[in-house]
């Protein structure tokens, strides 16, 4: 049928061709029931506040890539130093300075046996410590290439297990001195034989101990990939403590200011007004050093888990949280503030309350759930912003303290041998720069899809 | 008007006021004296107090700063030139005056370049200029200065030698250059992408589709109808920005080994120099907050509707 | 009516809205024609579609709304074929619109004068700077603002709301357009506000010889000015009549229920306001069947299946309902 302006008067219409013409028939007149007429009606599912959103975010191609990206750069911070056998602190011999991809020599040795003798277990050995595996007193075969230990301090209790060909399945332990100066076991004795790597054993498997240094190592030997992990994870975790800190702050104060209004709002806005102009640099790079020595008694004195923590972080990061509580909070209490006072005045508030409910209930159902978005976002946001003051202070000597990284202290120490290894500066400010770019996409998408008022 | 400016004076009197009672009971929260060495003897300590009146109560101290303040000296330096009045290093040794010079071209240049910018993409929305600007700006937001201003150095100055290494008192047009992007590349970014926001934004509004169904041209629309209105919201913002700028230029200076304000508080801070900290940390606040002064009056002068007494949060 | 005395007419006009849930037929095939001097009303509920159907008139849709179907054509000429030059300059010219909220319709960063001086220079590059404000001056005057002289070099937030919207239809009106397009120009105005409004539109429409469609949801502003009405449901027109026929004598069940719903003054006996049960179909899924049916008290089962057509009634009454149909039949059985 066409939807044109037909006009057809019926007047004129023959019943007989009604029936041709639009397919009716006896029973076309007669009333509809209610439930015939019900599902007529199909209506939308209704969505929820969050799956709507999340459906608009998955829209933003750019906005989940830069989650993704996001998810990516927590994952090597979180969960990279599990998978390389280094700890930020830890200074590896002989294996300072490398570049990217490069090892000591001794790691070259270690990884050739690692890469030949599948079986090779060795017990009290520290991992890394194993030295001048090339001239020793001990030695052993595997695959024609002969090894040998010098009987270091570290080695006095190693006892050497290895697979002999035709007898993989068992590890044969034997004493060191029955090897030969060839490596050849032709005369042994075979101290025990077991078909179970004991437990110890394996837990100090070498073959774990040698790890590309992806990012290279720095001037005091620390491989610097796994200094990175630790920074990007106490950037990140800088990161959203202090916009924590910020959101709640800023948004007691605000609610407070907004819901109370008159004279205790006009006060609190000048107190923010106040804090708003002071030149809030000045009074970090203060507090930064009027902090420390408080900041340092605390932890020595104090046992508590929390107070390690901190101290682990270092005074510089503590002060960081301090300074974004007392000075950084007032943007968000801003804008709290100013949700909570047009929400106050919109109309369903108003309906809300003639209607008789509660304080209570109109804070949880009505302005919560209108101020949820804002908060979000502007959390979100708050997080690159204090990843930069961070690697600010940390560039300027404040900040994390070493043998703690943070990105920001990490390019700070690089600059010194910029020039010899640009590198080294590279990969933390790169992975910086993803991070806050990643962060901010993401608060960008968020801000489209949980305001959809805002969007563009 | 008049009226307003006094007002706001006298405010941010009070606000500069604030700012110095924070830095000076803060300083002197911490236990010590600047004077304090591994060297020297509680006497030398106790010598040196007294002489710089370090030994005298707090408040008689703070007050003792307000009256110098007044009468327009700054004290004299405790510790990084001992005894060279605090006025002499800032300003006779041209420190004062390279900050600024520096602070306000990157300033200007951050405004000069980031709202065109950010106009260009808000016009040009949806299209490849669009797209291409907001890469660019996002990237310039999540670089943080210090890391441009290094791949700036290695880059141009020791790989190549196109610009000097060391700015050093900025005497020639080359040694600006790389100072200035690293200073302002951010805030170029910045008000880039918060011009485009409050332009795309002041497009949706209602007035906007009235000056269509005028018949108004398009480019006619952005520039007289929308970029007005857009520019209220990024005026607001200028604040923090100048704020930033001084901010940045800690590093700048650092970076490029320029003999600045900023670098010299940094040192101060590191080493408690109390008159030095007292003095940079009243200049760069009194410069902040006299900024924000113009940046309200920028603010009246933009929007007809901000009677400037009663300004809207 | 004939073809020399139309000014504008639509044609199967469809517009839909690519949201990212799918597309919503805003307006789904609506036809009519007005004449010169006409005062046409648009009569709907919110989201009925009556002012997507306005804006897609002077091509200010906006994104992500787009002409799927039909025809606008004006003195002749085809609008949907203009190119966005020729449209632009179409705009404010030959047709011109006034918006429901005068608050914010008004650039708050340029005086009145500058803004009803500008309706006029984008469309007369000749006309001099003293000219256009004398022009301004006598616009403003007509719209009843007193004092105009010194009123033009205000700023819109010194104007009360019901100014606000005497300048914006001076601003309409200063290109002497042959079409003003009201979209709900009363709605956000107090009650004494919106009669002066009405007045003034009455008064102009017969000095300046403009037509006028004017959208609304308010059957009493309709009564008071038009000359003609279009009621619109869910992006269809149901019915369409002489302004008397739809108060006198409605055809559609959505009219009769339109008009029970509201107070009339006219009555000697006050009678109980009957509202329209239901809610308004979701456009995203519309039924295969009448839209108006899951609210029809009359629903039949050709209903549930199939859109009516429309039906001439003659005199240029036109209803889009089935009832008519089972009319008809029994007519004819009787006879």
């Amino acid at each position: 049928m066409k939807e044109t302006f037909a006009k057809i008067s019926p007047f004129q219409l023959d019943p007989s061709k009604l029936e041709e013409a639009f397919g009716l028939d006896e029973s076309s007149f007669d009333k509809a029931n209610d439930t015939e007429k019900e599902s007529m009606v199909e209506m939308r599912k209704s969505v929820s506040y969050w799956a709507d959103a999340w459906r608009r975010f998955k829209k933003n191609h750019v906005s989940m890539v830069a989650l993704f990206v996001f998810i990516i750069a927590a994952l090597f911070a979180f969960v990279g130093p599990l998978l390389v056998p280094y700890d930020y602190a830890d200074q590896l011999r002989n294996a300072q300075k490398l570049g990217p991809m490069e090892y000591s020599k001794q790691e070259e040795v270690v990884r050739s046996i690692d890469d030949k003798c599948s079986s090779f277990y060795a017990t009290a050995l520290r991992p890394g410590s194993i030295t001048a595996l090339e001239k020793g007193e001990y030695y052993f075969k595997k695959g024609g290439t002969v090894y040998a230990f010098t009987l270091e301090k570290a080695l006095e209790n190693a006892i050497v297990m290895y697979a002999p060909k035709g007898v993989d399945d068992k590890v044969i332990i034997v004493r060191m001195a029955d090897i030969d100066k060839e490596g050849n076991f032709s005369n042994y004795e075979v101290l025990n034989t077991t078909t179970e790597y004991s437990a110890e054993a394996i837990k100090l498997k070498l073959r774990s101990s040698v790890f590309p240094h992806v990012f290279g190592t720095d001037s005091q030997g620390r491989d610097s990939m796994v200094r990175t992990m630790f920074g990007a994870r106490v950037s990140i975790l800088i990161g959203i403590i202090a916009a924590l800190i910020v959101l709640i702050i800023g948004s007691i104060y605000g609610s407070i200011s907004g819901l109370a209004g008159g004279v205790v709002d006009f006060v609190m806005m000048r107190i923010v007004e106040l804090i708003y102009s002071i030149p809030e640099v000045l009074v970090v790079l203060i507090l930064q050093v009027v902090l420390k020595d408080p900041l340092q008694k605390w932890f020595d004195s104090s046992q508590s888990a929390f107070a390690q923590g901190m101290s682990d972080l270092g005074s510089g990061v503590v002060s960081i949280f301090i300074t974004f509580a007392l000075l950084y909070w007032v943007t968000m209490a801003r804008i709290v503030r100013g949700q909570v006072l047009q929400l106050k005045k919109q109309e369903y508030v108003t309906a809300a309350n003639a209607l008789g409910a509660s304080n209570r209930r109109i804070i949880k159902r009505h302005l919560l759930p209108n101020c949820v978005g804002q908060l979000v976002i502007t959390t979100c946001l708050q997080i690159p912003s204090a990843i930069f003051l961070e690697s600010f202070l940390s560039f300027l000597g404040m900040g994390v303290s070493a043998p703690m990284a943070s990105l920001g202290s990490l390019c700070s120490d690089a600059l010194q041998t910029i020039s010899l290894f640009p590198y080294r500066l590279i990969f933390p400010a790169v992975i910086l720069t993803i991070i806050v770019l990643s962060l901010n996409l993401v608060g960008d998408g968020l801000r489209d899809s949980l305001d959809p008022r805002l969007k563009k | 008007m008049l009226w307003y400016i006094f007002k706001r004076l006298l405010a941010s009197i009070g606000t500069l006021l604030v700012v110095l009672a924070i830095t000076f009971f803060l300083m002197n929260a911490v236990p010590g004296s600047p004077f304090l060495t591994e060297k020297s003897t509680p006497e030398q300590i106790a010598l040196a107090n007294a002489k710089y009146g370090l030994d005298k109560p707090l408040i008689v101290q703070f007050k003792n700063y307000l009256v110098t303040y007044a009468k327009g000296d700054l004290g004299v330096s405790l510790k990084m030139q001992e005894g060279t009045p605090v006025t002499d290093i800032l300003f006779h040794q041209g420190k004062f005056q390279l900050s600024i010079r520096l602070g306000l071209i990157a300033l200007c240049v951050a405004i000069v370049i980031g709202i065109p910018l950010g106009c260009v993409a808000a016009y040009n929305r949806g299209t490849w200029i669009d797209g291409f600007l907001r890469v660019l700006t996002t990237i310039g937001v999540a670089i943080p200065t210090f890391v441009l201003a290094t791949l700036l150095l290695v880059t141009f100055a020791v790989n190549h030698n196109f610009l000097p290494t060391i700015s050093g008192s900025l005497d020639s047009f080359k040694a600006y250059v790389m100072p200035i992007i690293s200073l302002s590349f951010y805030y170029t970014c910045y008000l880039a992408k918060l011009t485009r926001t409050s332009m795309l934004d002041a497009i949706n509004q209602d007035y906007i589709r009235t000056a269509k169904a005028k018949g108004v041209k398009t480019r006619s629309i952005v520039i007289k109808h929308a970029l007005r209105n857009s520019l209220i919201p990024v005026i607001t913002y200028i604040g923090p920005v100048i704020a930033g700028i001084i901010t940045g230029s800690f590093v700048v200076e650092s970076t490029f080994s320029i003999p600045g304000l900023g670098k010299y508080f940094v040192q101060s801070v590191l080493c408690r120099d109390y008159t030095v900290i007292m003095a940079t940390t009243f200049i760069l606040s009194a410069l902040v907050i006299f900024m924000n002064l113009v940046v309200d009056i920028a603010y009246k002068i933009v929007d007809p509707r901000i009677t400037l007494s009663s300004r809207e949060d | 009516m004939s073809d020399e005395k139309k000014l504008i007419e639509i044609k199967d006009l469809k517009v839909s809205f690519f949201t990212p849930a799918g597309e919503v037929k805003a307006v789904d095939g609506i036809s009519y024609e007005l004449g010169y001097n006409e005062v046409m009303g648009v009569v709907g509920e919110s989201g009925s579609g009556k002012s997507v159907e306005a804006y897609s008139i002077i091509g200010l849709l906006q994104d992500p709304g787009r002409v799927t179907g039909g025809s606008i054509t004006f003195e002749g000429e085809d609008l949907l074929a203009y190119t966005p030059e020729q449209m632009r300059q179409f705009r404010g010219n030959k047709v011109s619109m006034i918006f429901q909220n005068p608050m914010t319709c008004l650039n708050p960063v340029y005086t009145i004068g500058n803004q009803l001086m500008e309706a006029l220079t984008v469309h007369d590059k000749n006309i001099t700077k003293e000219e256009a404000k004398k022009r301004a001056i006598e616009m403003l005057e007509l719209v009843g603002i007193n004092n105009a002289e010194k009123r033009i070099n205000q700023y819109p937030h010194e104007f009360s709301g019901g100014m606000r919207q005497r300048a914006m239809i001076a601003m309409a009106l200063i290109c002497k357009p042959k079409l003003l397009i009201a979209d709900e120009p009363t709605t956000a105005l107090d009650v004494t506000i919106q009669a002066q409004i009405l007045e003034l539109m009455k008064d102009l429409q017969k000095k300046e010889n403009t037509s006028i469609i004017f959208i609304t949801h308010n059957l009493g502003v309709v009564a008071e000015i038009c000359d003609k009405v279009s009621v619109m449901y869910a992006g269809r027109i149901v019915e369409q009549a002489k302004v008397n026929d739809i108060f006198y004598n409605p055809q559609h069940p959505y009219t009769k229920g339109l008009l029970a719903s509201q107070p009339r003054l006219d009555e000697e006996e006050p009678e109980r306001l009957i509202p329209i049960e239901g809610t308004p179909i979701d456009l995203l899924n519309p039924p295969s069947g009448c839209n108006f049916g899951p609210r029809c008290k009359d629903c039949m089962k050709i209903c549930l299946t199939k859109k009516p057509p429309y039906v001439d009634l003659g005199d240029g009454h036109i209803s889009a309902c089935w009832l008519h149909f089972k009319d008809a039949m029994k007519k004819k059985e009787e006879a």
